[in-house]
């Protein structure tokens, strides 16, 4: 039963339909269109070798569930998280809202984890330009201020989708060579101390 | 002076000697040898006891070598059997059962003379809880055959196969060593243990990184099937309580629907409520299992289960939005006995690098929200009113009852009522079957019956038969005839006449 070795966990976070999963079905399908189409049965989790340079980076693409009744348990799932991907809908402001929470709860909890601002549904607005409620450069100070990348994708037309993929796979090659020689370290303290477990210590 | 004083000496030894009368053969050493003896080398002489001094100091040695590399020679002996000689491995289990009992024994003893004897009594009445013999053998068994498919694995490694076997067990012996140490001094060791060890494979043997992987499963699986007694569910942490308030919080939370979690599965039709079945067995029979690995491979397949029920329910593929809830729901229904247990367990002792990347590890960091959710479930998240929420909980209230007086009234049966209704029916169906069963069983058993007096009637009549026979055609015992052999040949005169040797000329 021996799975896929996987180099790197990314996390997508966003609300509920602003289409996290269309995006990494998007990503998979569309690699997958030349050949045959590996029959899964859920794009809950992909692992996806992806090649950078002489390399192949393997990424870990763990789907999250954005309904707010879970919000108190999305720590345990970006626990260890080295990207991730925080998604809004660009024609709902309210998503980008809690895209905004989302990345504090990163910036406070997983310091390792890059993170990757991204507006999906962009074919929507290229159709009419009235259904654009965040200003992509709102978007884009934010990202600034935050130290994260900003994308605008459309899972419909594919616009942006491999580029973002490539960019997460890339930066990890990039950094892991940095980690190298702390990684066991850094690894091992984050298990104690982080937030996964001590939420099922505390409950 | 001098002389006269010896001359002095001389006669009183003389006289000594006259006077306690011993016999010479009583003075010589009792081996033989000639030379005289001495007590003090009881009654032989300084080389005879030498000798016998060396030989008995040797065997002294020998046991005590023997004694204290009981469990290696063990271990070796079950190595060697793998090897060939498969006739050597009754004997090494018993060894080991031997030696079993024996550390048993001593920690026990250590338990009563160390400052913290106070957990003494109720680790024994732990160990007086394990239900019953069969079942500790049957584990030693489980225990024993992961050893020996170590050792086989490890074989086809050759040289390094041995260091790792070494390294293993001189960890797990060093762990049996230190009792007292706390759960999470104890996952801190074998993290550690599994970090080294991946090292040590990736630097010194030159191993592939999926090469080194098959041998830390493998590993990890030979390790904590022989460390799981102690370190599962240990006396030093609270996991017993946690699982049994996890325990009666499902128990509490019984009356939750799938409506009121919003999952996307119909149990209506049967293939769905078929994976649902299989899920929830999948998640109880994790506590069956030793190793985190095979508890992990449990959980993936729950969810696998659920992934497709979803998948025939909605017609594409299920997303996390899906997944959670429907994770949840299962975990209700189930109940799986120790869940926070198995769950700790399985963070303290699994190999980290598939815990944290892999697809199991994605599996069980949903299992994980499952629990927090549970735990935390209030009226909110399940979209209902507080007041509800404290009737259902405190049983005042059920909403099935509330759904079919409110919700469904017009549209014909009550979701409840055809849930009911179809439990019936498989209920019906069951019975059914059992009773065509029972009628086949019957039906066999007279077939048995027929055949058996058939084969009694047959065997008298065949006796019956030789008996006829026996009395038509009666032994006649002849007195044998003394007459040449053809002396009842009647035909005599035709036969042609006997052949007369013939001379040939020439």
């Amino acid at each position: 039963m021996s799975a896929i070795r996987v180099d790197a966990k990314v996390v997508m976070l966003g609300k509920e339909s602003v289409g996290k999963t269309s995006l990494v079905e998007r990503y998979v399908h569309h690699r997958f269109l030349v050949g045959p189409y590996q029959n899964t049965i859920g794009a809950a989790f992909v692992a996806k070798p992806i090649q950078v340079g002489e390399k192949v980076v393997t990424l870990g693409i763990w789907d999250t569930a954005g309904s707010e009744r879970y919000e108190a348990m999305s720590r345990i799932y970006y626990r260890g998280a080295r990207a991730a991907i925080v998604c809004y809908d660009l024609t709902d402001s309210s998503s980008f809202q809690r895209a905004r929470f989302w990345v504090k709860e990163l910036q406070n909890c997983e310091e390792h984890c890059k993170i990757y601002l991204c507006g999906t549904k962009s074919d929507l607005i290229e159709g009419d330009r009235s259904l654009r409620q965040i200003d992509y450069h709102d978007a884009q100070d934010f990202a600034d201020e935050i130290g994260a990348l900003h994308f605008e994708t459309s899972s419909k037309t594919g616009n942006n989708v491999d580029e973002l993929f490539h960019k997460v796979a890339e930066d990890y090659n990039n950094t892991a060579f940095q980690y190298m020689t702390e990684e066991t370290g850094v690894d091992l303290g984050q298990k104690k101390d982080s937030c996964f477990y001590s939420c099922c210590h505390n409950n | 002076i001098c002389s006269s004083f010896l001359d002095l000496v001389k006669k009183k030894l003389r006289t000594e000697r006259r006077g306690i009368h011993v016999d010479q053969s009583d003075l010589l050493c009792k081996k033989g040898c000639g030379y005289y003896g001495n007590a003090a080398w009881q009654g032989l002489c300084s080389k005879c006891w030498r000798e016998e001094y060396q030989r008995a100091r040797q065997k002294q040695i020998q046991d005590d070598w023997a004694l204290a590399e009981k469990l290696q020679r063990e271990e070796e002996a079950a190595y060697a059997s793998s090897q060939g000689a498969t006739s050597l491995g009754p004997f090494s289990k018993f060894e080991e059962k031997k030696t079993n009992e024996k550390t048993r024994k001593v920690t026990t003893v250590k338990k009563f003379f160390s400052p913290s004897s106070r957990t003494a009594p109720k680790k024994e009445s732990q160990d007086g809880k394990t239900p019953s013999p069969s079942i500790s053998r049957q584990s030693s068994m489980e225990t024993d055959r992961v050893s020996r498919d170590f050792v086989d694995f490890l074989k086809n490694l050759q040289k390094p196969g041995r260091e790792i076997h070494k390294q293993c067990r001189a960890f797990i012996e060093s762990l049996s060593c230190k009792k007292d140490l706390s759960a999470d001094e104890l996952s801190e060791c074998v993290q550690d243990f599994y970090q080294n060890m991946s090292d040590r494979l990736m630097s010194h043997f030159k191993g592939s990184s999926e090469c080194v992987e098959q041998v830390m499963d493998q590993v990890e699986k030979y390790i904590m099937t022989r460390l799981y007694k102690s370190v599962f569910c240990p006396e030093t942490t609270d996991d017993e309580k946690k699982d049994l308030a996890t325990q009666n919080r499902i128990r509490a939370l019984h009356w939750v629907t799938i409506q009121m979690l919003c999952v996307s599965m119909d149990e209506e039709i049967p293939e769905v409520s078929d994976n649902v079945v299989k899920a929830i067995t999948d998640i109880i029979e994790m506590d069956s299992k030793r190793v985190p690995r095979d508890k992990l491979a449990c959980i993936t397949h729950c969810s696998k289960h659920i992934f497709s029920a979803i998948k025939i329910t909605k017609n594409e593929p299920a997303s996390a939005d899906d997944f959670l809830p429907a994770l949840i729901y299962i975990v209700l229904k189930a109940n799986p006995p120790r869940l926070q247990s198995n769950i700790q367990y399985i963070t303290r002792f699994c190999n980290p690098s598939r815990l944290m990347t892999g697809e199991d590890g994605y599996y069980f960091t949903n299992l994980c929200c499952a629990v927090a959710f549970i735990e935390k479930l209030d009226a909110q998240s399940l979209n209902l009113s507080p007041e509800d929420f404290e009737r259902y909980m405190s049983g005042q209230a059920s909403p099935r009852q509330h759904d079919s007086d409110a919700g469904w009234p017009q549209t014909g049966p009550a979701p409840s009522t055809v849930a009911t209704n179809t439990a019936l029916a498989q209920l019906h169906d069951n019975l059914e079957a059992l009773l065509g069963l029972s009628s086949r069983q019957e039906n066999l058993m007279e077939a048995a019956q027929s055949l058996q007096s058939d084969l009694v009637s047959w065997q008298e009549s065949v006796q019956q038969e030789v008996k006829d026979i026996l009395e038509k055609y009666p032994l006649e015992i002849r007195p044998p005839a003394a007459s040449a052999i053809d002396a009842d040949n009647v035909e005599n005169d035709r036969l042609p006449p006997p052949l007369t040797p013939q001379v040939f000329a020439g």
